[in-house]
């Protein structure tokens, strides 16, 4: 029997981190997605088993400023892409907004960081989310087109094989047949 | 095997014999019905007589009794006695005569009993003529008496006779009867086993005549068998199962090389021309024909005493319904060229193989050993362009930019010749494809191009068709980066593409297909176009109408299109008007 | 992840095409380390010795003498230990439906090798960046496909 899945990452992650933090006997408030505070001060030791445990769940603390500020960003825009967040103002703009920063400056920090530029990232994430839902749910590509707002199918397919050199129904074809294989 | 002619033939001889039987039994029954009667006739009158004598004896008796009354004279005694001698043998004979008759017998019974008196009355008159010479009282009443009781016996006899004559007359009347019916009926008999005769005679006439015409079919067509036979190199041969005796054809005999009939038909003899290698084959063959009565088609190879090589195939088969023995019919063929001509054709087709086996190691060497020296020279040369930049001189520069493009264009002719290949050894898997879909990815493919020039495509709703997917894509790629290319100068690219069914018989280029429908897709475009007179060369091999300079292209890219289309056992043609727009027309078979 | 370094393994018979990569990376300034291998059998060898730190992304050439590239690729998705890595076809060219097959057979990117330098580079760098995307993201690695 074969289950397909689909997370709500938020959820998951805040969950596996709760789990952790009460495991290692932390108390803690949430602040943000991505960021807590830890009420009590805690000792280097403790922090670093508990750092090296919940790595072992994909789980970083970020410690430089400016990773801090990235993953913040890469937080929105996947909140915005997978949770489908109906935004009506320029992408730059809600995330200036959200993030409380100059867009420009967060643009730059992005690139200089991680070698790829915001719009790329979006774009990166959008098609992330069609593959999943080109796979997962019983969708044509009209109606992910319609769904990720995109102005048309071709432009979504033009994008599509452009981030991926491949045709979205060539994408599909191939997750078919590994799935036969498998 | 009973036919309808046999069975009538059959029932007419049985019917006449029972006719003829019947005949004699009524016969025998008639003559010995007339013997009776002639007996009984004969009987009558022997009793007639028979009583007639009783009465002359009586008579005689009479005569000699009165001659004694009156002269004593024992000489008289003599007749008396003996009539009554007579008398008594006449009785006897009449009992024998009458022994059948109830109401004579009854009456022979009172005519005994009334004899009887009379005797009485003869001896009683006897005893007192003894004593007295002289006629006395007593005895003229005796004589009285004799003289009533002869009246009653004439009266007796006379009744008889009557009664005889009545049985005579009554007997003759049915014997008659009888014997005047007899005549009538033999004659219709008669008639009957007359027309009986009559019909199977018809009835055998004809059939000797059907037999005579089915002979000489037979003739006919044995005659013909042996020179069809001879024509068609083939020969029959029958198996006697059971006395296990074989009859060759003539042919067969010639198959092998042999005058007909020129030796005994038996399995041995034909081995002797049998080739060597595949007599056991064919012994073992044959073993299994005597043990299961059928031979499938087997091969094999005779010797000529010449030295000449046949190649002989052959088969049989039991003969079903036989009444008689089970025999086998067998045939036997001389295959030498179809042999022959199998082995050239696989030939052929081997030599085919081993060509397109060169092609595709020939397509191997062009897509791998021959691009990548090529690319390498390319990578080399950029970083020649790069890296060395400020060390070559300006027109070091120039012989590079050419080199650069000589080679991209020497790539771009071994792209394009590995696709052509390619649409020959890839795999042919037609699989159900909606043509729609096709013709988006085409789109998706080209989507810069389309963008870029500003493009427009109309399309119909496509079908779903049965196609090998990758090829059909790239032939609407082909067409549609076609019309793209050659599109005019500033004026925005509009591609209709339509779509119809159509039959084949209506169609001048596909009205001998083996299919009656076929699909008709039209691309037409609003590009240069070209002059009607290169409709057919543009689909040729390198071929291109214009210069390398105007357009770019390796006069491949519609080549593939014929070449898939064709894979696709249709047909594709070309229709222009210089500076009026191309339009390609693609019939694709389908079976509804 | 938490390494600076990214690990990338090569497998190329062809020593113009080795030398191309390496440049290439040098060039690029990515943090990275290049492994190099001549044929199949050598990188199976490195591959299967469980001493050895593996590549996060591996380059292999699909027509290679002795084992080719293909057969490298069935054996790797068949070791559970190496299935996390990402491979990336570097081949000359195929055919479209030779493409697809790689992909269906595990592949994630499929690099036709570039005939200019410079678009060696920058293939080379959208696939790490792509890769590293797929690894700091949290993407979904099953639908990790790639053709440049």
């Amino acid at each position: 029997m074969k289950l397909l899945l689909k997370f709500d990452f938020t959820k998951v992650c805040n969950a596996v981190l709760k789990q952790k933090l009460q495991a290692h006997q932390l108390k803690f408030r949430q602040t943000a997605f991505g960021e807590i505070e830890l009420i009590d001060k805690a000792s280097e030791e403790q922090l670093k088993v508990f750092y090296d445990d919940i790595n072992s769940f994909g789980i970083e603390v970020i410690e430089d400023p400016k990773k801090i500020v990235i993953q913040k960003i890469k937080d929105v825009i996947v909140d915005m892409v997978f949770n489908e967040r109906d935004i009506q103002v320029k992408t730059s703009v809600y995330l200036a907004e959200q993030l409380e920063e100059n867009y420009n400056y967060l643009s730059n920090l992005f690139s200089e960081v991680t070698y790829t530029s915001i719009e790329n990232f979006i774009i990166l994430q959008k098609i992330e989310y069609t593959k999943i839902l080109l796979t997962s749910e019983e969708l044509s590509l009209t109606e992910i087109a319609f769904k990720l707002s995109y102005s048309s199918v071709a432009h979504l397919s033009k994008q599509f094989k452009n981030t991926t050199g491949i045709t979205p129904s060539a994408f599909q074809r191939i997750i078919a047949k590994r799935k036969q294989i498998n | 095997m009973p036919t309808p002619s046999n069975k009538y033939l059959r029932t007419a001889f049985i019917a006449g014999l029972f006719v003829i039987l019947c005949i004699g039994g009524f016969t025998y029954k008639h003559i010995s019905e007339l013997s009776q009667t002639s007996k009984v006739v004969k009987d009558n009158y022997s009793l007639r007589n028979e009583l007639e004598l009783i009465i002359s004896n009586l008579k005689d008796a009479e005569i000699g009794h009165r001659g004694f009354l009156l002269t004593h004279d024992s000489l008289f005694l003599n007749p008396y006695e003996e009539s009554l001698q007579k008398v008594t043998s006449n009785l006897v004979k009449l009992d024998t005569l009458i022994v059948s008759n109830g109401e004579q017998v009854e009456k022979l019974k009172q005519l005994k009993g009334d004899i009887n008196n009379r005797f009485k009355n003869f001896d009683k008159s006897f005893s007192l003529a003894n004593d007295d010479s002289i006629l006395t009282r007593d005895l003229l009443f005796l004589l009285h008496e004799g003289e009533i009781r002869m009246d009653r016996i004439r009266a007796d006899i006379t009744e008889m006779l009557a009664l005889e004559q009545r049985l005579l007359t009554h007997n003759q009347e049915v014997n008659e009867k009888k014997i005047g019916l007899t005549p009538l009926f033999f004659y219709g008999l008669l008639i009957v086993t007359l027309i009986i005769l009559l019909l199977a005679y018809v009835k055998m006439t004809t059939d000797l005549k059907a037999l005579k015409e089915s002979n000489v079919e037979l003739e006919i067509f044995e005659k013909l068998t042996k020179q069809s036979e001879i024509v068609s190199n083939t020969s029959t041969w029958v198996w006697y199962i059971e006395d296990n005796e074989f009859e060759f054809s003539d042919n067969l005999y010639r198959l092998i090389g042999e005058e007909p009939q020129s030796f005994e038909p038996t399995l041995e003899n034909f081995y002797n021309y049998v080739h060597e290698e595949d007599i056991s084959n064919l012994g073992e063959q044959v073993n299994m024909m005597m043990r299961e009565e059928e031979l499938p088609f087997t091969s094999f190879r005779v010797v000529h005493r010449d030295g000449t090589i046949r190649h002989l195939k052959a088969y049989s088969k039991l003969m079903d319904d036989t009444e008689g023995d089970a025999k086998m019919l067998g045939v036997t063929i001389d295959a030498t060229n179809e042999v022959e001509n199998y082995r050239i054709i696989e030939q052929r087709n081997q030599e085919l193989e081993r060509t397109n086996k060169e092609l595709s190691a020939f397509n191997y060497v062009a897509s791998h050993d021959l691009q990548e020296p090529l690319r390498k020279i390319q990578t080399f040369m950029s970083r020649l362009e790069s890296k060395e930049k400020d060390h070559i001189s300006e027109s070091g520069q120039v012989y590079i930019q050419r080199m650069k493009s000589a080679s991209a264009r020497m790539r771009m002719l071994i792209e394009d010749l590995l696709q052509y290949s390619r649409t020959n050894t890839s795999e042919k898997e037609y699989l159900k494809t909606n043509m729609n879909m096709l013709l988006e990815h085409a789109k998706t493919e080209l989507i810069d191009s389309i963008e870029e020039k500003h493009a427009k495509i109309i399309c119909d709703d496509l079908p779903t068709m049965e196609v090998i997917s990758f090829q059909i894509q790239q032939l609407f790629i082909n067409l549609i980066s076609n019309s793209l290319k050659y599109s005019k100068d500033k004026v925005p690219p509009v591609i209709e593409i339509t779509h119809q069914e159509v039959l084949s018989k209506d169609i001048n280029e596909i009205k001998d297909s083996l299919y009656k429908y076929h699909h008709k897709i039209t691309f037409k475009d609003n590009g240069i176009g070209f002059e009607q007179a290169y409709a057919e060369k543009i689909f040729l091999l390198f071929n291109r109408l214009h210069g390398k300079s105007e357009y770019s292209g390796t006069g491949i890219g519609l080549a593939i299109c014929k070449k898939i289309v064709e894979n696709h056992k249709g047909v594709i043609m070309a229709e222009g008007h210089p500076n009026g727009g191309a339009s390609f027309t693609i019939y694709l078979p389908f079976l509804k | 992840m938490n390494s600076d370094y990214i690990n990338i393994a090569l497998a190329d018979d062809d020593e113009d095409d080795r030398f191309f990569f390496t440049e290439a990376f040098d060039e690029l300034k990515l943090k990275s380390k290049v492994l190099l291998f001549k044929d199949g059998i050598e990188l199976m060898e490195y591959l299967n010795d469980s001493d050895n730190m593996l590549p996060s992304l591996l380059f292999l050439d699909l027509n290679m003498p002795k084992k080719s590239g293909l057969e490298c690729l069935k054996d790797i998705k068949a070791t559970k230990r190496l299935s996390d890595m990402v491979i990336a076809i570097y081949s000359t060219s195929a055919s479209e439906e030779d493409i697809e097959n790689t992909f269906v057979k595990g592949a994630n990117v499929y690099i036709k090798k570039p005939n200019d330098f410079e678009k060696l580079k920058k293939v080379l760098s959208e696939v790490v960046t792509t890769n590293w995307q797929y690894h700091t993201s949290g993407l979904n690695k099953d639908n990790f496909l790639l053709r440049l």
